[in-house]
């Protein structure tokens, strides 16, 4: 009855005008950024949080999330009707949404994965909302040793999930817990590695490393690429009724995509991609006429969109409980939250319950807006996809100049943001993977925390570790990981365990 | 040629990231590792430097190893970065001279060239246009205070 009541309340506080422009807003952006090529989730959502400084933590995280997941909606529309993926996780989309669109069929499979995300969103928000307080309660018994132990598994299986060669994932990572550790030392004051510059003495701000990684390296990226016109495939709105034998084959997959794509969601990495792959995988597997998927199945389209849907709101538990971003979206809601000094983790739920139901009650209402806002405007969505990225591109730029800028009115941080772009646009190109690089910077600080305090309360005896139940276990999840991925090839195929590259994340 | 290219790049950049990660181990060090049971500021640099190192010199034995074909940068490639990282830095250092309206305008002029926009009205259009909204929305909506420059 408790939850009800908070729920309730964070509804009344989440239908505040400001709220719910902020919904509609991140809602809206997000849908375009999806729709468009090149510029994915995490650099939008690092472009607008200057412009959440000025409202509370819950507008911000509101508006970011709105981005997010409003990005898994619009991806799937130039997917459908250009073949071409808006962002990293509307990739498989193509595959059959692409096949149903030459078959005159793009209308209905848009309108069933618009209902597929909307179903899969509620159900992610459900999940969230029955999980997150419980998991935040039980993580209250969580000390430093526990933490460190939850981060040793977390950069384990970002390096390892984040990309083809763990070795890099892995430098990624601590090339970014590197950086977080420049400045003044907050645990005894001391400088490192400032030699002498008062700027450094503040450390490397996480925003312009973001904006520059996600932001700066998409759009050299993009100024590099040849632009060749997409031919976008018309619709009407009257084309978006699915008949019954599709409405009646979407089902299942929904709801298997929604239930997969919110325990994807939970591990580190692109969880969001991760989950269309996995989804797709599995609905071919159990279908009685596999033969179809690639030549236009409908089961193909709805599952993976349901699951990156539900993916996005999995991912928030790790945020919002332990207070550890697995993915970079929510890496730079972390960031975003701690700039409006709220620190997300088991206290945020002691301390601060409104953020979180708020939020909740703020996501139900943003699920119901994306779902208004996608069906009828689909054509308007598919019309966007074809502005020229010589058009986007130049005031993207400007605005990610300025954006950083404005944060601390520092110029130093533009200087950072345009190496973070430079540096970023050749890791990419060597297929670094990006995400673990920005999760290490926003993890440094507690990872340090957590193994400097380990270390005193243990009086340097870390053997001690194994007296205590949870740091055991998700040390030897992280050992049987580990384990696992050494010996899968030799136990064949079946067991062998690939991730699709993507060069985005 | 440019398979040669790619890989001198790759390999000079984890040649670098292996130099940086010794570079980092040793000054911390200096900063004073303490002990286990009592730990210094430089304990855990000295962790990341020795990872960052150990890493890249398993990184660096399979770059020299690999065998790719595909130039990260052909000659236009590599001048387009150029221009667009030069636009960027002349964005900072002019900015505090001139002032945000007219360094603004004239680097997203250049953007649009740069990205080979053609003609000179629809560059014109973008960058003033580009140039008036975010200056309205920063300074009016979110009091950023911009430099103003010599031309007020």
């Amino acid at each position: 009855m408790e939850g009800l009541s908070l729920l309730y309340n964070g509804f009344v506080n989440s239908l505040t005008m400001v709220n719910l422009f902020a919904c509609f807003i991140g809602a809206l952006i997000g849908t375009i950024v999806g729709v468009l090529p090149g510029l994915g989730p995490t650099a939008t959502m690092a472009l607008m949080l200057p412009f959440t400084l000025s409202y509370g933590p819950t507008t911000g995280l509101i508006m970011m999330t709105g981005v997010w997941y409003g990005a898994m909606y619009g991806g799937s529309t130039t997917s459908v009707l250009v073949n071409i993926p808006g962002e990293a996780a509307s990739v498989v989309t193509c595959l059959d949404g692409y096949q149903m669109c030459k078959k005159g069929r793009a209308g209905a499979a848009l309108a069933l994965v618009a209902v597929g995300s909307f179903i899969a969103g509620t159900l992610g928000i459900l999940g969230l909302q029955f999980f997150a307080p419980f998991l935040g309660n039980a993580a209250l018994s969580f000390g430093p040793p526990e933490f460190l132990c939850f981060m040793i598994l977390a950069f384990v299986l970002l390096s390892n999930l984040s990309s083809d060669s763990p070795l890099k994932g892995a430098l990624m990572i601590a090339f970014g817990l590197f950086l977080s550790s420049i400045g003044i030392n907050p645990m005894d004051s001391y400088p490192r590695f400032t030699y002498g510059s008062d700027t450094l003495m503040q450390g490397i701000d996480f925003l312009p490393i973001a904006m520059g990684l996600f932001g700066i390296s998409e759009i050299l990226n993009i100024a590099l690429e040849t632009y060749v016109k997409p031919e976008v495939n018309k619709i009407r709105l009257r084309d978006l009724y699915p008949s019954k034998e599709e409405v009646r084959r979407s089902i299942a997959p929904t709801l298997r995509g929604s239930i997969l794509g919110f325990f994807v969601g939970l591990l580190p990495g692109p969880c969001t991609v991760i989950s269309t792959f996995v989804s797709y995988s599995l609905e071919k597997r159990i279908s009685k006429t596999p033969e179809e998927f690639g030549h236009g199945a409908v089961e193909g389209v709805v599952a993976p969109e349901s699951a990156n849907n539900s993916a996005v709101m999995g991912s928030m538990i790790p945020l919002l409980t332990l207070g550890i971003p697995f993915a970079a979206p929510s890496a730079i809601m972390l960031a975003g939250l701690r700039m409006h000094n709220v620190e997300p983790g088991p206290m945020l739920f002691a301390n601060n319950p409104e953020v979180f139901w708020t939020f909740i009650a703020a996501m139900y209402l943003g699920n119901i807006m994306l779902l208004i806002l996608n069906l009828p405007l689909v054509g308007v969505f598919g019309r966007i996809a074809v502005i020229r990225p010589q058009v986007l591109m130049p005031v993207i730029s400007l605005i990610c100049l300025v954006g950083v800028y404005s944060v601390r009115n520092s110029f130093f941080d533009v200087w950072v943001m345009i190496a973070a772009g430079v540096v970023g646009f050749f890791l990419r190109k060597w297929k670094y993977p990006i995400a673990p690089f920005i999760i290490g910077v926003v993890l440094g600080p507690t990872t340090e925390n957590s193994l400097r305090q380990t270390l005193m309360t243990f009086k340097g005896d870390l053997s001690l570790i194994m007296n205590r139940r949870i740091s055991v276990t998700l040390l030897a999840l992280a050992v049987a990981f580990l384990a696992y991925k050494f010996l899968s090839p030799y136990l064949g195929k079946k067991f062998a365990l690939k991730v699709e590259p993507d060069d985005t994340l | 040629m440019e398979k040669v290219a790619r890989f001198r790049l790759e390999t000079l950049f984890v040649f670098l990231m292996l130099i940086l990660g010794i570079v980092i181990t040793i000054t911390s060090w200096g900063y004073g590792f303490g002990s286990l049971r009592s730990p210094g500021p430089g304990l855990y640099p000295v962790f990341i430097g020795a990872m960052i190192s150990i890493f890249t010199l398993f990184i660096l034995v399979s770059t020299w190893k690999s065998k790719t074909s595909q130039p990260v940068l052909d000659k236009e490639g590599a001048k387009t970065l150029a221009l667009m990282t030069l636009t960027c830095c002349l964005w900072i250092a002019a900015m505090p001279l001139l002032g945000y309206v007219v360094v603004s305008f004239l680097a997203t002029y250049a953007f649009c060239k740069i990205m080979k926009l053609e003609g000179w009205w629809k560059p014109l259009a973008i960058s003033g246009g580009t140039t008036l909204f975010i200056y309205l929305m920063f300074d009016y909506w979110l009091y950023v205070d911009f430099p103003r420059g010599i031309l007020g």
